[in-house]
């Protein structure tokens, strides 16, 4: 037990202190942090910016209620679409407004035909074309504005018209197994769907590093002399719990930082004036403690189909060949993720999330997006040990023979034929 | 006393039968040449000894007890193949291999100083393996192989890309640790080293040990037969002696095998009666020879 606790120590101490995961460590919540800063900074940017529209109104019905309808302003007060109309039609007059947009002195042109009602049609000019939200909040403008006289000119009055273009306001709220409601537009999906993604990567990247942890050994020879004081078994185990652990420590800072980092979104925000600070999804105690849960439990499943890769070959290119597979089925449940976390609940998702090498990842976005039941979690607790103590157990014996085998690549037959001895 | 005993030890790996009713005492305080070609089943034998492998059928005693995994930290290991972890500073990776030979980190460390001292390296502890030469990393293996003091040491080539100085400090170590009670098995190609330090041998090849004893015993069943001749005159009346085994036509002398060494001296006067003597030398044959005649004999 002694000599298994040195392997892990020393697995687990060789790796903290290297320069990539303090790197790691700081450069990971930094990114995280910068996603939830660019929004932030985005509206704040937006908010000073005011663009200047001159208007062509050839129907000379559209201007006025246009310029009301846009009325919104920024902090400053200042109008965030200024609207200059435009009474001289001349095609030169046209160009020389072109001119300014190119000069960056105006910023948009808009031609309302004379027969809008009919033509259903208008033109716009600018430099950008491509700022969607921009060119929506025109659009609506123009069309509520055109449907307007549309109604009224079949008799109905202009309140008719407003009440009828009212669109209806589109509420989504989750329901938490405990009962409790929360408002929630789309935040959560993108948020599961993060999780997921992460869970993945962590699963992926300290799996993988696994063979490389083996390959080391052999290649150096070094695992001669370490298993003539360890056994095969404890040293892989030692190993796969090592970097595990390095694993774990991540999460935990990260935890603690995301934490820090909620509690004082309000103020980071503050610190650019700004009002709008997105409200961040908060993720539940209860979705990290099983984000964990799964982890480990994916982790030692994966963990160990790398580590008999890393006994198998004999090179990192070999390595690289034989983790293919490996990770291959590890990519199979990211190609199902979106069907369960729309359809959680549904028979084959169900199905699919006990099949012990898809589990981890499809149990937790279950678990993210609507709670199984306690028999459920159970039962899935149940089959990852069973599974793993399996693997463990066929992957230990080919990892004892395998360490200690140089030259050839050996093929599956033989590796099946170690599995035996 | 008896530390390591193996009894008609048999191991297989599918239909290569690579240790074949091996048994091999070997004493406290000795050290004992395990010989063999290429792929004679040294290897396996010695993984069998540190349970790496686990025999198929026979037994392995460590001072009187069946080995078991538990007596590992008693026994220091040299591999043929070196191997340290590359990126480990010396001081943690001697920390870490005592840990895994049963001492504290503590006493790992202090040990692992004080073989450091000794080998006048404590200029390296804080560098990485991997920036040693390779002499060094060499010692490095060597302290990790002996700084817990085992009471059984295996060593498979330990000379192996040593200068002369290190490869003179290394066997006054060696010899220092026989004379402290160490039983040590010692592996190699190299007669002439295995020679000069061995009390006692054993020759394996194909799986079997075909020879195997007291060094000068083992010398001296061989001596019976050797001795150099060189002669004026006809060498027939050679046939006629019934006490010779052989003779072989060297060139310029003849080596004849006695089946009696007793009777060296009757060969003398024979030899003396038909012609003009001007060699006649009684050769101690070397580990060198015995061990190619021996493999030879048997494959």
């Amino acid at each position: 037990m002694k000599k298994f606790f040195a392997v892990l120590k020393r697995e687990y101490l060789t790796r903290v202190k290297t320069k990539g995961f303090i790197f790691g460590l700081i450069m990971t919540p930094l990114f995280m942090l910068a996603i939830f800063m660019i929004p932030i900074l985005v509206s704040f940017m937006r908010a000073d910016d005011q663009r200047k529209f001159a208007v062509i109104d050839l129907s000379d019905r559209v201007y006025e209620k246009l310029n009301n309808a846009l009325a919104e302003t920024n902090e400053k007060g200042q109008r965030l679409f200024a609207f200059e109309r435009v009474t001289t039609h001349s095609a030169e007059e046209r160009k020389r407004l072109l001119a300014e947009i190119e000069a960056e002195k105006l910023d948009g042109l808009l031609i309302i035909p004379e027969k809008i009602l009919a033509d259903n049609k208008m033109e716009y000019y600018a430099r950008n074309v491509s700022n969607f939200q921009q060119n929506r909040d025109l659009r609506n403008a123009v069309t509520a504005i055109i449907q307007e006289m549309r109604i009224v000119a079949h008799g109905l009055s202009a309140q008719f018209a407003q009440d009828f273009a009212r669109r209806v306001d589109f509420e989504t709220y989750r329901v938490d197994a405990d009962g409790k409601e929360k408002k929630d537009a789309g935040a959560s999906y993108l948020l599961t769907y993060g999780l997921v993604m992460f869970l993945y990567i962590c699963m992926l990247s300290y799996g993988a590093s696994i063979t490389q942890a083996v390959l080391e050994e052999k290649t150096s020879r070094v695992v001669e002399l370490i298993i003539s004081s360890v056994r095969p078994f404890q040293l892989m185990l030692g190993k796969i719990l090592g970097v595990g652990g390095v694993g774990l420590t991540q999460f935990i800072i990260w935890s603690l930082l995301a934490g820090l980092i909620s509690a004082y979104a309000g103020t980071i925000a503050s610190w650019f004036n700004s009002t709008n600070a997105p409200a961040l999804p908060v993720i539940s105690p209860m979705v990290l403690i099983y984000f964990v849960l799964y982890f480990v439990l994916g982790y030692f499943l994966y963990a160990t189909m790398y580590a008999a890769v890393g006994a198998i070959v004999n090179s990192s290119e070999e390595a690289q060949a034989l983790q293919f597979p490996v990770t291959m089925i590890l990519v199979v449940p990211i190609l199902l993720v979106n069907f369960v976390i729309n359809n959680p609940n549904a028979n084959s998702s169900v199905m699919m999330s006990f099949v012990p090498f898809f589990l981890p990842i499809l149990m937790f976005a279950r678990v993210a997006t609507d709670m199984p039941s306690t028999g459920e979690l159970l039962l899935s607790l149940a089959v990852m040990l069973l599974a793993i103590y399996l693997m463990i157990m066929v992957v230990g014996k080919i990892f004892r023979v395998g360490i200690l085998m140089y030259g050839k690549r050996p093929t599956l037959p033989e590796v099946l034929r170690w599995v035996r001895y | 006393m008896t530390a390591l005993k193996l009894n008609h030890v048999n191991k297989a790996f599918g239909s290569l039968q690579a240790v074949k009713d091996l048994s091999l005492e070997v004493e406290e305080g000795a050290i004992h040449g395990l010989l063999g070609p290429n792929g004679a089943g040294k290897t396996t034998t010695i993984r069998m000894i540190l349970q790496i492998i686990i025999q198929d059928s026979g037994a392995i005693d460590l001072f009187g007890k069946p080995m078991t995994t538990a007596m590992l930290d008693h026994i220091g290991y040299l591999p043929e193949e070196r191997g340290l972890y590359r990126k480990m500073k010396v001081s943690e990776e001697l920390q870490f291999l005592g840990e895994l030979k049963g001492l504290s980190a503590r006493e790992a460390k202090k040990k692992s100083l004080d073989w450091l001292e000794r080998f006048d390296m404590t200029g390296v502890m804080a560098k990485k393996v991997e920036e040693l030469s390779k002499g060094n990393q060499q010692k490095i293996q060597f302290i990790a192989t002996i700084m817990h003091q085992p009471r059984l040491m295996i060593l498979d080539e330990p000379f192996s890309g040593l200068d002369p100085l290190n490869a003179e400090l290394m066997k006054n170590t060696i010899i220092e640790m026989r004379d402290a009670g160490c039983c040590i098995i010692f592996s190699t190609h190299l007669m002439e080293q295995a020679e000069r330090l061995c009390s006692a041998i054993c020759v394996i090849n194909q799986g079997r040990c075909v020879l195997q004893g007291e060094l000068a015993q083992v010398k001296k069943s061989f001596r019976k037969q050797n001795v150099l001749l060189a002669f004026e005159g006809g060498n027939g009346f050679l046939q006629e002696l019934d006490f010779i085994e052989s003779v072989n036509d060297c060139g310029h002398y003849l080596e004849v095998r006695l089946n009696d060494m007793e009777k060296t001296q009757e060969l003398a006067q024979r030899v003396l009666q038909k012609a003009r003597l001007k060699r006649f030398e009684v050769v101690e044959p070397s580990l060198h020879e015995i061990f190619i005649e021996t493999v030879k004999k048997q494959n």
